[in-house]
């Protein structure tokens, strides 16, 4: 129904929200020029200022994607591309600067890492519309890379000098390969998810899958909770890094109180899929409209918690059990905790997309095999590059270290994730595995590549402590 | 059963994508505990024992989790996916070889009546609709094969018939890196060597796999010259260099600055720099000795360990101990790290006329003067240089060469896997009772179907013009059938 008072009025409504959306940016680029003429943060083409352009212009290229994505006015996505094609270009610039200043490409450290990773999410974005003709990309991949770009003001990013190990042209061999293979992965991910839409898996499926990620999230945040309050790791603002206690051991804070807030938001996520094993269980309609309900209630609590969160951690100081007095934090400490809460409530807003609009998403999408044959296509250039960030990183590791394998837990999980994908490509190619296994086989996959990528950095310390 | 039947069956359950599939899944399981068991080799053994109980330590050691990549069973299971790869390979070659070395060229009418790509176009005359066919193949950059069989021409044109071996080379070059990292194991090791400057060792320390330390003896002598570090303005360390001689039985036989990530190497043997670090001894440290009765100037004396120092002829004072980062806690003086930021000296004052040993400690960021029971000489520090080693890695990888084959090799087949499709066309007249002279023409290939299905249209546009070009066709629409007509819902 609402799809069709969409199409009452297109001409009307899609203006409105393209000035809407004109406007807005337009607004945010002005304060940034009149804040830049006051406090003289360098020349317009300078990293940081290119930055701020770039989160504009993806801010409005989501923006644009999403709206296409609920009224399917193709006029959205000509400026959507237009918009991501600018921010693309004030990434390479902010890049390029980077670069300059350094005097090497921008991979020695997480900030850097993200810079190379929004870049080349941009780029893919674009490839896959106009290559693949996938419109609807962009509704995941800009806010993705939005709050990559966010995720970065809080990061240290000062140019620092390598330590000596890193010191080597395989190191941005083996990132940019890295860097690629897991956009690579991303982008079969997001293809593998459209494929179930619109392989007509049910919307309540959906709901167990998003209450299922956002459990396993908070979940996993649990393991800082100390007796009511939430661990978080302390800043030191002089120096602008984290505080070590000994090599390899941060020093940790807890917020008071913060501990118990996160409880209720991990109750309140397994509130959806509790209900929806009830529904199933009892085949009820009933219940599955009280775990949509729940879900209402969990994103909001978790918009709380993540309030919560940011206004405690942004500058508080607060007791520590390894040092005397209060010792201060800052947003910066935390990037993946941040990360991880904006995730989870990005993920619950997608699925009340799906719920709402489920129809006029389907309309706009390419047909499920269509969907299901670029997902493998998708894989089929991710694996090799895997493969090659391997060997790459092998190589280096055996000038370095002197070890081509020592069996590191990210080289592991790096392995991991290579046979995971091998497993795809097997089950695909001789067993004729297709449409939903594979989908799933693929989503499985990009879930080991997070795991490889942060998991293991954050829950199994080892030598590759670098990113 | 035989001795011939059980090796069947072994072989028919190992030759089997399924069960190489279920081989994969349990090295990804036993791989991720490997990574949340902490393991000894490369873990610290204080770390361990206070992660883990004793029951629960003694059990995960018996079942070998604490060093997973080197027990019996991980091993056996990478030589069964081994195994598993080798039977499905031959199992499955012959079809391959048959398929490579016997194209099938000339396409029977069964055969032209099912291929699924395929156009049918009408023309007056046999000879002149294959040569325009070939014209056409021609254009789209095939070659084409005239194959003639009881004066009936066909043409046959294939592209990247290579492809086929692909899947082949990918497992052989996994093969090979599983070699090179079982030579490796067999025969290789990687060991620690810390030399203070200026020193010669020929030992490596190394852990065993059950994580003692054990120590090996190397087939020559390394000898540091100098080594040293760089820092950059803020502190943090920018290069670590060292001057190594290798010296075998007595005569130096290489030498060479290395670096970190610019290892030396000597017969197949790499010494990496790894590390340098203060080794926490003094080197030597000068004082100023002032006499208590005042007479004379202070003298300026170096002293090292346990050397005595003359200071008058009846007095010399030795440095007993001497501790980098000191800290005091009941009455005893110990050191907090290695670096030398608030230095401790103690030294014994021996008087030979009345034989009384003193002993006096200096803090010199303290306080600049000694203190102690009364004594002859005071002392003050003045200046003091640390002992310093060079970490270097040593080790030996025969396999390695294996492994960076297997790695390029399985570059080239994931590039002719993924990227080479085999093309094949075929052409051919065929009197049809039916519909009259007509020339045939049909396509497969093994992947990328759209790219195969836009250069089949490419194929039969070109036909189609040639055809009209030599005056030969029928009028404007081909008698077609088959996939051709389906083609654009792929490309929406």
């Amino acid at each position: 129904m609402s799809h069709a008072k969409a199409e009452q009025r297109p001409g009307t409504a899609g203006t409105t929200l393209l000035v809407l959306v004109g406007l807005s940016m337009a607004v945010l680029l002005l304060t940034a020029l009149l804040g830049m003429s006051k406090a003289k943060t360098g020349p317009i083409y300078s990293e940081s200022n290119m930055l701020y352009t770039a989160l504009v212009f993806f801010a409005g290229a989501g923006a644009l994607y999403m709206s296409y994505g609920v009224t399917g006015i193709e006029r959205y996505v000509k400026f959507a591309s237009g918009s991501t094609i600018v921010g693309f270009i004030a990434t390479s610039v902010a890049a390029g600067h980077r670069w300059y200043v350094a005097g090497r490409p921008p991979f020695s450290n997480l900030y850097e890492m993200l810079l190379s990773f929004v870049w080349t999410l941009a780029l893919l974005t674009l490839v896959a519309e106009k290559t693949y003709k996938v419109k609807i990309i962009g509704s995941i991949t800009m806010p993705l890379a939005v709050v990559s770009v966010i995720l970065m003001q809080l990061l240290p990013s000062e140019v620092r000098p390598l330590v000596p190990a890193l010191q080597s042209t395989w190191l941005h061999v083996h990132v940019s390969l890295a860097m690629l293979s897991y956009a690579a992965c991303a982008v079969s991910f997001a293809l593998a998810i459209m494929f179930l839409v619109q392989d007509n898996m049910k919307t309540e499926s959906f709901q167990a899958l998003t209450a299922l990620g956002m459990v396993a999230i908070y979940a996993s945040m649990m393991l800082r909770f100390r007796s009511g309050g939430f661990a978080v790791a302390g800043w030191d603002p002089q120096q602008q890094s984290e505080i070590f206690i000994r090599r390899g051991q941060s020093l940790f804070v807890t917020i008071p109180d913060l501990g118990w807030l996160f409880v209720l938001v991990l109750i309140s996520t397994l509130a959806p899929l509790a209900l929806y094993g009830v529904a199933r269980l009892r085949k009820s309609e009933e219940f599955y409209g009280y775990a949509n309900q729940a879900m209402f209630v969990t994103i909001l609590l978790q918009v709380v918690g993540a309030l919560a969160f940011v206004m405690r951690a942004k500058g508080g100081a607060y007791p520590s059990p390894d040092a005397d007095g209060l010792v201060p934090t800052a947003l910066a400490a935390s990037p993946f905790l941040l990360a991880g809460i904006v995730g989870a409530i990005f993920a619950g807003l997608l699925y009340l997309l799906l719920m709402w609009r489920r129809e006029g998403l389907q309309k706009m999408l390419p047909g499920a095999d269509e969907l299901d044959r670029i997902t493998y296509k998708t894989i089929c250039i991710a694996f090799p590059l895997l493969t090659l960030m391997i060997a790459v990183g092998a190589y280096w590791a055996n000038e370095t270290w002197g070890s081509y394998w020592s069996w590191d837990p990210k080289e592991t999980w790096a392995a991991i994730t290579w046979l995971v994908y091998a497993g795809y490509l097997h089950m695909r190619i001789t067993r004729g595995w297709k449409g939903r296994r594979a989908a799933y086989f693929a989503i499985l996959g990009f879930a080991v590549v997070i795991f490889t990528f942060f998991g293991v950095t954050y829950l199994l310390p080892g030598m590759h402590a670098y990113a | 059963m035989g001795a011939k039947a059980i090796w069947d069956k072994i072989y028919k359950t190992f030759a089997t994508v399924r069960t190489g599939i279920i081989l994969l899944i349990t090295v990804v399981i036993v791989s991720a505990i490997g990574t949340l068991v902490l393991q000894r080799p490369t873990s610290d053994i204080d770390v361990i024992r206070r992660t883990y109980s004793p029951t629960t330590l003694l059990w995960l050691d018996r079942l070998g989790l604490t060093d997973v990549f080197h027990s019996w069973w991980f091993i056996t299971l990478l030589a069964l996916v081994s195994l598993s790869i080798i039977f499905v390979s031959i199992e499955r070659w012959p079809n391959a070889w048959r398929f490579y070395a016997r194209p099938y060229r000339r396409p029977e009418a069964h055969f032209r009546a099912v291929l699924p790509n395929r156009e049918e176009f009408a023309v007056k005359d046999a000879k002149e609709g294959i040569d325009a066919a070939e014209r056409a193949f021609a254009k789209t950059g095939l070659k084409a094969e005239r194959i003639v069989d009881n004066s009936e021409v066909s043409l046959y044109a294939e592209k990247h018939r290579f492809s086929v071996f692909a899947v082949y080379i990918v497992h052989f070059s996994l093969l090979l890196i599983f070699t090179g990292g079982i030579v490796d194991a067999l025969y290789g090791y990687r060991g620690f060597v810390a030399i203070p400057v200026g020193d010669t060792v020929n030992t490596l320390e190394m852990h065993d796999n059950k994580g003692n330390d054990i120590k090996k003896p190397m087939p020559f002598a390394l000898r540091c010259d100098g080594a040293g570090q760089e820092n950059y303005p803020d502190g943090t360390p920018k290069k670590w260099w060292s001057n190594l001689t290798v010296l075998k039985n007595g005569q130096v036989v290489k030498q060479k600055q290395i670096i970190v990530n610019d290892p030396l190497i000597y017969h197949g043997i790499r010494v990496y720099q790894a590390s340098y670090g203060q080794t926490g001894k003094l080197d030597h440290a000068e004082l100023r000795a002032a006499s208590t009765n005042g007479t004379g100037t202070p003298k300026l004396i170096t002293v090292a360990m346990n050397k005595p120092v003359e200071l008058d002829p009846d007095t010399t004072v030795t440095l007993t101990r001497f501790e980098p980062d000191f800290y005091v806690q009941d009455n005893q003086v110990f050191t907090k790290s290695e670096s030398p930021d608030n230095p401790a000296f103690e030294l014994k004052v021996k008087t030979a006329s009345t034989g009384k040993d003193i002993t006096l400690w200096l803090f010199p960021r303290f306080s600049n003067v000694s203190q102690g029971p009364v004594s002859p000489y005071t002392f003050a520090y003045a200046d003091m240089k640390m002992a310093n080693f060079t970490g270097l890695e040593v080790s030996f990888q025969p396999g390695q060469w294996g492994v960076w084959t297997g790695v390029l090799l399985m570059a080239f087949g994931l590039t002719v896997a993924f990227f080479m499709a085999h093309l094949r066309f075929w052409a051919m007249v065929v009197d049809d009772p039916k519909k009259g002279l007509v020339l045939w023409v049909g396509g497969a290939c093994n992947k990328n179907k759209e790219r195969f299905e836009a250069r089949f249209k490419e194929l039969t546009g070109a036909i189609r013009e040639e055809l009209r070009a030599s005056g030969n066709g029928d009028s404007t629409q081909p008698k077609t059938n088959g996939k051709t007509q389906e083609k654009t819902l792929a490309q929406v």
